[in-house]
């Protein structure tokens, strides 16, 4: 049986697992949220986000720059998207948006594959991230310790521009209605081009600032998009505090059956899912009633 | 237009002489023209396609996923429902083959294949059970994510039985023992023959689903699930059903890879093959049956292909990914469908002509006959203080409600008044708060607009709510099958047509003027026209008590008297409720009224009382700005 | 009920056709390629096999290979692709390179020009079997190479022992592929699992010292089960404990529930049996852990490229078994052939998955010569003949019993960023194992062989 120190230490790192998690999720929840689109191709946003980061580190060995390099390039990304694409799709059934959105990913893949390679590629944590943090009998890194900072800061930031600001409050009237903030003549195109923005922002913010933890491949995007899916339809899809705290419960899953039968920590994952679908279809914070 | 109104108390008893069938010879060849085409395609495939380097086993592989995405295609193309985790029936089904062929369980082939069939099925009623709860990407995402499962577990729970990554090797060569003879089916062209009878088996009977009751009640889901149970079907058995069908297909297809190949892959239950099932589908045409095999012969050709353009090799699903985008931005129906109504506008034909149905008319279009006990001037549909409470806000309070037989019952009142929220309780659409609701004596509240339309009483909806994608005729098919069938028929394999159900449908669109119009997509027709239609949707179910929410509403003064005539000569065997705007109209038709007021209600008499009531005048004088709407 | 006479009808052409389709066996499909090809070699009483003769028959003679261009292993994909278009430009041009390795290639084998055709096996064995049979029954190709993934491996050398073809892996560390699954025209020249715990145990034991206590970290599928399996056993024969085994799902991204277990343990081994991007994530994280501090890598079967992934610094101190590494060119004229003209024509140095790929195309090459035929029971036999052949690893060849490569390997410890000599300069090499010494007892893993026919 494990013991309790070790089953704080578990405890804990769920909790910081899952703030990661809801930090990746949480670009797949903006988007959703407000324009009611699935963004399929999020994890393809998220290993795009986190290669730029990467070249740019290697170009201006400042940690910062990357992340505001990544992001801005996923931004782009998202911008061009939205310009290109999904604007010719809010208007088709959602299947559609799933499968064009799909499509996306698969290219925004072959192309980094195609310019990166192959070959899975380290970024260190920067300067003030390296090194161990001892938390009573755990150690634990100091880059993960401070990620559950900036996860948290990141998360309120976006909370605050979500609910204080006038954008948000078209936003949010955007998750309530979309069809009524179209009514009101607010410029809803160029709304919703800056949501699709934020949204794959947010997607590659979370790709540099994981990428010190988990090494890059073209081919990573696939499974965060999962693991993000498993978030939100926990928390509750389009529901921002859902997405909080479905990363947490995705978190200690992980964590916690890691620490009693590793075998099964994915399964489990897909278990708490089902469950959460039959049991309560719309998601422990969503609304009822939005499909 | 009324003029073959009479009621009739019992089901197909049509008074019209029989004609002779409508299945004439030549309709019939060209009904059968997709099956006859595709069995020829399969004949000459192997004398025209090795010229452009298709071997046998590219074509045998192009048949494979074919198979798997008629099932698919059914479930994705036809109904709707976009799923993810296809790869779980896949694999479900090879590796059961597999394992059944390998270990020797089961020696005989067709036997394996049956059980690993049957085991993908079953998959699916489960999976099917616990993902139909939810649908559009809800449905998709936990379809993926019960997909993503499966791969998890054949890699660790079952990897004893399955080989882990490794797979099932060995999977003895397929043999067909019929009892008198034993024919060996090597690799090669023999396969082929082997896996394209079997592809062909699967698209007749993919067609006859398509064809079937059970196939029209299908489109209607996707088209619009809501008016589908509204209409009296119960629609999450046939999604159900189709689940399971599609699951089938994938178990079987699965279980050929494996032969084909002599080897199953543990990748059979990959993302990844759901996913490619998904593009190849939507590529090639989704709705079509074809459009999946259309879009595997893409998908492989261009994968062999752009692998022998020398430095194109690792680029080939980049190349994949652009012409997926492209296709699904430009040809919303893939390949197959542009090739559709290409032919379809040279030739000059119509979108969609039924051939098969029959041009009789019913001499009268049938009622539910309601219940024997029943007599005039009973209560037909009682409310007993209903009330209706959002949190704080009170919508109905209390609220007495009775419609008699026969009667044309109107109900109106100022904007906010609760007409809509009252009448959704009536209907059986939204549950009460407290009271009940009664129809005929039997308690009905929040029983299910399903159940409630099968017991014989419709509504026709203020927003139209039609099927847009089909023909006026496919339409109003919907709600006679529903009265022909009762909520749930599992008739997969039969015929759609027969003379009382054309009959009838012709009798329905009759009654509503639109006659010349029975071949039209109705997304094609006026606003007036889909007015009409959607009363005809009502009607058609053979409702005898029918509740109409402004039937009147956004028609223009021609169409006005139009729809008011037409309610007027529906009316007997039938009682109604209405919710209307316009007074006149409503003064004109009702024979009496009840006024509902700030979610209660106000008074009730005849129409004459009504219009002197000065608690009314005096409700309405203080809503009046808002009358417009 | 016209229609049901219709398809009455059709049904019965379909059989007809298949009559004749049966009469024409190999006419309809290898007859449309190949036009009016005389087939000679029946003369001597030799069957059609595979894709022989009609392969044998022209100018060229066509290889199929199965690599991984896209999916986790492209990497290792792209330079087993590498490696073979080496051996190939090489053997076709009868250079000396090439014929340090096998005195018997002139320009070509046996006169023909040797073609390539590769396929993206996407690390899935589906399509990798899909390609393979493509190239054998399309591209009557006379030998399949190419893998990483020993699922991809296994499958493949099975579908080409169907055909009747000889398949060469490039990359499988599975017990099985040499085991259990071994196939007649299946050949792995690489070491493997087993191999390598046998020779990584003793020497991490003398560098490490006999008390150790191991932590391992196993990838939660067949090859990782055995390859913990094995290692356990030999490191316990040499005194080492092992005190837990974290198993996760196979291409888990995070790993720190498991460190935190490990964490928990007095371990001061940690075993890395994952392999690619897995094994890349594991370490990476066991250093920020801190669990590196007190502890030591053990990488039992380590994937190319892993010292480029996780970074010199990481990488200090690591014990890994590799098929090759370049430096061995110092002591190996034929590896600094190879070593100089991979460079030459792709930059940069090869690692073991080019090294395998290049070798297992000119030891193929070479048994063909001795076998002056293509006819594949000719080839296998020519394999399992134990002719010894020079190579960049030293002397090679092929166990008859099991169509396991008798290769030679080395054993590496990560070098101080500081004591690197050039950016590529990760590893030194603390041994090269005998591979004869360290292949498993003939039966150990339950090899039996088939049938030629």
């Amino acid at each position: 049986m494990p013991s309790m120190s070790l089953f704080l230490s578990q405890l804990f790192n769920g909790l910081a697992t899952g703030l990661l998690l809801a930090l990746i999720s949480t670009g797949l929840t903006i988007i959703y949220g407000t324009l009611g689109v699935i963004n399929f191709a999020h994890g393809a946003l998220f290993v795009v986000g986190g290669y730029a980061g990467y070249t740019v580190y290697g170009l201006t060995d400042s940690f910062v720059l990357a992340v505001a390099g990544g992001s801005a390039v996923a931004l782009a990304c998202g911008l061009v998207m939205e310009r290109g694409l999904m604007r010719k799709y809010y208007s088709r059934p959602p299947e559609d948006q799933i499968l064009v959105t799909f499509g996306i990913s698969i290219i925004l893949v072959e192309i980094v594959r195609g310019l990166y390679g192959g070959v899975s590629l380290s970024v260190t944590p920067p300067e003030w991230g390296q090194g161990i943090a001892r938390l009573g009998t755990l150690i634990y890194p100091l880059y993960r310790l401070e990620t559950l900072g900036i996860a948290a800061a990141t998360l309120l930031l976006l909370y605050f521009v979500l609910y204080r600001t006038s954008l948000g409050l078209i936003v949010r009237a955007g998750i309530e209605d979309a069809q009524m903030v179209n009514a009101l003549g607010i410029n809803v195109k160029r709304t919703f081009l800056l949501v699709f923005g934020i949204g794959a922002m947010a997607a590659g913010f979370a790709g540099v600032i994981n990428s010190p933890i988990v090494a890059l491949t073209p081919d990573m995007g696939f499974r965060y998009l999962v693991e993000s899916f498993v978030v939100v339809v926990i928390g509750g899809v389009g529901s921002f505090p859902g997405a909080i705290i479905g990363g947490i419960i995705a978190g200690e899953i992980l964590s916690l059956t890691a620490m009693i039968n590793p075998q099964y920590s994915d399964v489990m994952l897909f278990i708490a899912m089902a469950l959460v679908l039959i049991f309560r279809p719309q998601g422990l914070m969503g609304q009822e009633g939005r499909e | 237009m009324n003029s073959a109104q009479s009621t009739t108390a019992t089901a197909g008893t049509g008074t019209a002489t029989r004609r002779p069938a409508a299945h004439n010879t030549g309709g019939a060849m060209r009904r059968q023209l997709p099956e006859m085409l595709v069995g020829a395609g399969l004949l000459v495939a192997p004398f025209i396609l090795p010229a452009l380097g298709m071997s046998p086993d590219l074509l045998t592989r192009i048949l494979i996923w074919g198979l798997f995405g008629l099932g698919f295609d059914l479930l994705f193309g036809y109904t709707g429902l976009l799923s993810f985790g296809q790869a779980a029936f896949y694999g479900t089904g090879g590796f059961v083959t597999a394992y059944l062929l390998t270990d020797g369980v089961v020696p005989n082939m067709l036997l394996a294949l049956v059980i690993g069939t049957v085991a993908a099925a079953v998959m699916g009623l489960i999976i099917g059970y616990l993902t139909l709860r939810r649908t559009g990407i809800y449905f998709a995402m936990s379809t993926l994510a019960f997909g993503e499962m499966f791969y998890f577990m054949e890699n660790s729970v079952f990897k004893d039985y399955t080989g882990g990554e490794n797979g099932i090797a060995g999977v003895p060569p397929p043999e067909l023992s019929l009892g008198f003879i034993n024919i060996h089916i090597s690799s090669g062209w023999p396969m082929y023959w082997f896996v394209a009878v079997l592809f062909f088996l699967g698209y007749l009977v993919a067609r006859r689903i398509v064809r079937s009751p059970f196939g029209a009640v299908l489109k209607a889901i996707q088209g619009n699930p809501k008016r589908a149970m509204a209409l009296g079907h119960s629609i999450q058995s046939y999604k159900l059903i189709v689940f399971v069908v599609a699951a089938a297909y994938g178990g079987l297809a699965g279980g050929l890879l494996g032969l084909f190949q002599s080897y199953m892959p543990p990748d059979a239950f990959a993302l990844d093959t759901s996913a490619q099932l998904v593009i190849q589908t939507v590529m090639g045409g989704a709705g079509t049956l074809l459009g999946p095999l259309l879009g595997a012969t893409i998908w492989l050709y261009l994968y062999e292909g752009l692998q022998q353009v020398g430095s194109l090799g690792p680029y080939w699903k980049l190349i994949l990914g652009i012409v997926f985008v492209v296709l699904v931005t430009v040809f919303r129906h893939g390949v197959a469908g542009a090739l559709i109504s290409l032919f379809r506008r040279r030739r000059q034909l119509p979108a969609d002509v039924d051939d098969g149905a029959s041009t009789r008319v019913a001499g009268s279009l049938d009622i539910v006959p309601p219940l024997a006990t029943t007599r005039p001037g009973a209560p037909v549909l009682e409310a007993r203080g209903v009330s209706k409470h959002y949190g704080g806000l009170k919508a109905n309070s209390d609220i007495d409600f009775t419609l008699r037989e026969g009667e044309l019952h109107g109900v109106i009142g100022p904007n906010g008044a609760g007409k809509s929220t009252f009448f959704a309780m009536l209907a059986g659409e939204l549950p009460t708060t407290t009271g009940k609701v009664f129809f005929r004596g039997q308690e009905i509240t929040g029983i299910g607009v399903t159940s409630v339309c099968q017991l014989g009483m419709s509504k026709s909806y203020q927003i139209n709510q039609l099927f847009e994608h089909l023909t006026v005729r496919q339409n109003v098919m919907i709600p006679v099958l529903a009265r022909l069938r009762g909520r749930y028929r599992a008739d997969l394999l039969s015929n759609l047509h027969s003379e009382h159900l054309d009959a009838q449908v012709n009798a329905a669109i009759a009654l509503v003027d639109l006659s010349h119009h029975a071949d039209t997509q109705v997304s094609e027709m006026s606003y007036g026209e889909k007015r009409r239609l959607e009363i005809g949707l009502a009607l058609a179910t053979g409702a005898n008590v029918l509740l109409f929410d402004e039937p009147l509403a956004g028609l223009g003064p021609e169409e006005r008297v139009l729809v008011v005539s037409l309610l007027k000569s529906i009316r007997q065997g039938r009682s109604m409720v209405i919710v209307e705007h316009d007074m006149d109209a409503m003064f004109e038709l009702a024979e009496r009224i009840t006024v509902l007021y700030e979610g209660r209600k106000l008074t009730e008499g005849t129409p004459d009382e009504i219009r002197r009531d000065p608690s009314v005048q005096a409700a309405y004088l203080g809503g009046m700005d808002d009358e417009s709407a | 009920m016209k229609d049901k006479k219709t398809l009455g009808q059709a049904m019965q052409t379909q059989v007809k056709r298949r009559s004749v389709l049966k009469a024409g066996a190999a006419g309809v499909a290898g007859g449309m390629l190949l036009p009016g090809t005389a087939r000679v070699a029946l003369a001597d009483d030799k069957k059609p096999l595979g894709a022989w003769p009609a392969g044998a028959d022209g100018d060229s003679v066509f290889v199929g290979l199965t690599v991984d261009l896209t999916g986790p292993y492209s990497a290792q994909g792209a330079e087993q692709k590498n490696g073979y278009e080496l051996a190939a430009e090489q053997i076709n041009a009868g250079a000396p390179q090439v014929q340090k390795i096998s005195p018997l290639i002139k320009k070509g084998i046996l006169g023909k020009k040797l073609v390539l055709g590769s396929a993206d096996a996407e690390t899935k064995p589906n399509t990798g079997v899909q390609a393979a049979t493509r190239f054998i029954h399309d591209n009557k190709a006379m030998m399949i190479a190419g893998s990483t993934s020993s699922a991809v491996a296994i499958a493949l050398q099975k579908v080409c022992n169907r055909e009747h073809t000889p398949y060469f892996t490039a990359i499988s560390g599975s017990n099985e592929t040499t085991g259990v699954d071994c196939q007649r025209y299946g050949f792995r020249l690489c070491y493997f699992a087993y191999m390598a715990c046998k020779a990584i145990a003793p020497v991490v034991a003398k560098e490490l010292g006999k008390n150790r206590k191991a932590a391992y970290l196993t990838p939660d599928y067949t090859y990782g089960h055995t390859t913990t399996q094995s290692m356990k056993e030999f490191t316990e024969k040499e005194g080492w404990k092992t005190v837990t085994n974290q198993v996760h799902p196979l291409g888990a991204k995070d790993y720190s529930s498991y460190l935190i277990n490990i964490a928990n343990t007095d371990a001061d081994v940690l075993v890395v049996v994952a392999y690619g991007a897995d094994a890349a994530n594991a370490i990476k994280q066991a250093k920020q852990f801190g669990l590196l501090d007190k502890m030591k890598i053990v990488i039992p079967y380590m994937s190319a490229y892993l010292e480029k992934e996780v970074g010199a610094d990481v990488m200090q101190g690591v014990y890994a078994a590799q098929g090759f590494w370049w430096t061995m060119e110092d002591h190996n004229p034929v590896a600094k052939d190879f070593v100089e003209a991979y460079e030459k024509k792709f930059g940069g140095k090869p690692r073991d998955s080019a090294m395998y790929a290049y070798l297992a195309l000119v030891l193929w090459a070479d048994a063909v010569e001795r076998a002056k035929s293509f006819y594949p029971i000719d080839v296998v036999k020519a394999l399992e003949a134990g002719e010894l052949r020079d190579s960049p690893v030293g002397k090679v060849t092929f166990r008859a019993e099991d169509h396991q490569g008798i290769v030679d390997f080395p054993i590496l410890r990560g070098k101080k960023p500081a004591d690197m000599k050039n950016p590529e300069d990760f590893f030194e090499i603390v041994q090269v194992v005998s591979g004869k010494e360290v292949l498993p007892p003939l039966g150990l893993l339950g090899c039996k062989m088939g049938d030629y026919v």
